[in-house]
């Protein structure tokens, strides 16, 4: 994969850009992504099918890989079965 | 949907509510606006755990989604060099330049009026602050409850002198939403005098001044006649010089308001609505002045004949009254009010999960057509996207990301 392309999902809606690329297969519902979607849509596996969310970001553990939803679906996001972590805004706290 | 603003965009380093507010204004009318975000931490308001005393779901923000929906956010740090030199690039492609930073951070950051204005020499430069951008206190920060509500002298004329302390604001941004249009409304007039003469303005808003303006009748008068008034402590009954101006105790406990500040042909109208039609045939009462003289006798009128029936009676049966009048109800109970629903006052965007979120549309409408707009965006959900969109290729991109500049 190359940074600034976009990959999507075999099984559902879901397309995310690639922010920060590394050598390696990212699953969505448990499928393979790729650049092209499949004429077919493959099944979710129920184990990753907590979905993606539209406008964040998802990282692996090693911050070697991050990508953006710019597409949401009912696949979530995965490396080698070890799902992707959401990285967040860390606000302060704050309250009135 | 008409898009008055169409074609523009504005550049806005700014956060909390008061200044982002104008941002979401001019989006809601069609502007292309570009929210800069601190690259890890995002707008401050993202960090809220409680509103109101209320917790606040990250996710369902209403602190985000009222002054920020529409905008597409853009994760730079602006301490940074190469961030500062990445905001000027933007600055070349944008129309207004929006801020609430105070002078001192403009100054150390480099996004002050000079060197934004370098970028861009035709650029409309917009300051929201506490306190104005002159005088000695330029550099001080504020709030809508400090600067809007406590300095200005509002929360105390809001505050009848019979309570132990003055109100507190009690609404959540709520000179910030005022004041926000103000800054929608300066900017507006601004672009309007650079498409007759070519050039750009620098405009200020100070909470303070927002506050100001809202009561600037009281002050007026305040400064002619040296005397200040407060708001009285609340009961049932009409004014010391108007029987038909105040708020009147229904039966089981609603209130309901009158208003009818010029009585004129209307005495005998509103006599018979409140089921004493003979009262528009007593001396007392039957012209104005004689009303104004006697306010005290026909005001316990009005307080018998309205605390006679509940308030659902009131709110149908004086429809039809001429002289103006409102039932008293709460922020809630209009979003169930058919006449606030009839003029699109609701909106309502995507939200987390698949179900929307309500927001309140601007003061303006435009051609009677309902507001669409999109959701607030995420913090620095736009930054690649965007950067690539005004033409920044991948490696630069690269190398921002690389020294931390961008998110």
């Amino acid at each position: 994969m190359k940074a600034g392309t976009k990959l999507k999902s075999a099984v559902c809606d879901t397309e995310v850009m690639v922010i920060r690329a590394a050598n390696t297969v990212v699953d969505c519902g448990g499928v393979p992504m790729a650049e092209e979607r499949p004429a077919e849509r493959k099944p979710v596996n129920p184990a990753f099918a907590e979905g993606t969310k539209i406008g964040k970001r998802y990282v692996d553990d090693a911050g070697t890989i991050e990508l953006l939803c710019v597409k949401p679906g009912q696949g979530s996001l995965s490396i080698a079965g070890v799902a992707l972590k959401l990285k967040d805004a860390k606000p302060l706290p704050a309250s009135d | 949907m008409t898009q008055v603003m169409k074609g523009v965009r504005v550049l806005e380093v700014a956060q909390f509510t008061f200044v982002p507010a104008a941002g979401a204004i001019l989006a809601d009318w069609g502007a292309d606006i570009i929210k800069i975000e601190h690259p890890v931490r995002g707008d401050t308001q993202r960090g809220f755990i409680n509103m109101g005393g209320i917790p606040v779901d990250p996710n369902r923000n209403p602190l985000m989604e009222h002054p920020n929906r529409g905008k597409r956010s853009v994760g730079i740090d602006i301490s940074n060099p190469l961030g500062q030199e990445l905001l000027y690039d933007i600055a070349k492609t944008s129309d207004v330049f929006l801020t609430n930073y105070l002078p001192s951070v403009r100054q150390k950051n480099k996004f002050d009026f000079e060197h934004i204005r370098k970028a861009n020499p035709k650029i409309v430069y917009a300051r929201g602050s506490a306190y104005g951008d002159k005088g000695a206190e330029r550099d001080v920060g504020g709030f809508d409850g400090t600067a809007f509500w406590s300095r200005s002298g509002v929360g105390y004329a809001m505050s009848p002198a019979e309570l132990e302390g003055p109100l507190s604001q009690g609404i959540m941004a709520f000179g910030d939403s005022i004041g926000g249009m103000f800054i929608a409304g300066g900017i507006s007039a601004a672009l309007f005098n650079r498409e007759r003469t070519g050039e750009g303005v620098e405009l200020d808003v100070s909470l303070l001044s927002s506050a100001w303006w809202a009561a600037g009748a009281n002050i007026a008068q305040g400064l002619e006649t040296g005397a200040m008034t407060r708001n009285a402590m609340p009961t049932s009954g009409g004014s010391a010089r108007n029987p038909f101006m105040g708020n009147f105790r229904t039966s089981d406990g609603g209130t309901i308001n009158f208003c009818i500040i010029s009585p004129t042909g209307l005495i005998r109208d509103t006599f018979e609505h409140l089921g004493i039609p003979d009262a528009a045939s007593d001396p007392r009462f039957a012209d104005v002045r004689a009303l104004i003289d006697n306010s005290k006798a026909a005001s316990d009128l009005v307080v018998k004949a309205i605390g006679s029936k509940p308030f659902a009676y009131w709110r149908q049966h004086l429809k039809t009254m001429k002289g103006q009048w409102a039932p008293i109800q709460s922020l809630l109970d209009l979003t169930n009010d058919a006449q606030a629903l009839a003029n699109d006052m609701i909106v309502e965007l995507e939200g987390d999960n698949g179900k929307p979120f309500k927001v309140v549309r601007g003061p303006v409408q435009f051609n009677h057509e309902p507001l669409k707009t999109t959701r607030a965006p995420q913090a620095s959900e736009h930054t690649e996207t965007f950067l690539m969109e005004i033409g920044i290729e991948w490696d630069r991109i690269e190398k921002l990301k690389a020294a931390g500049a961008i998110a």
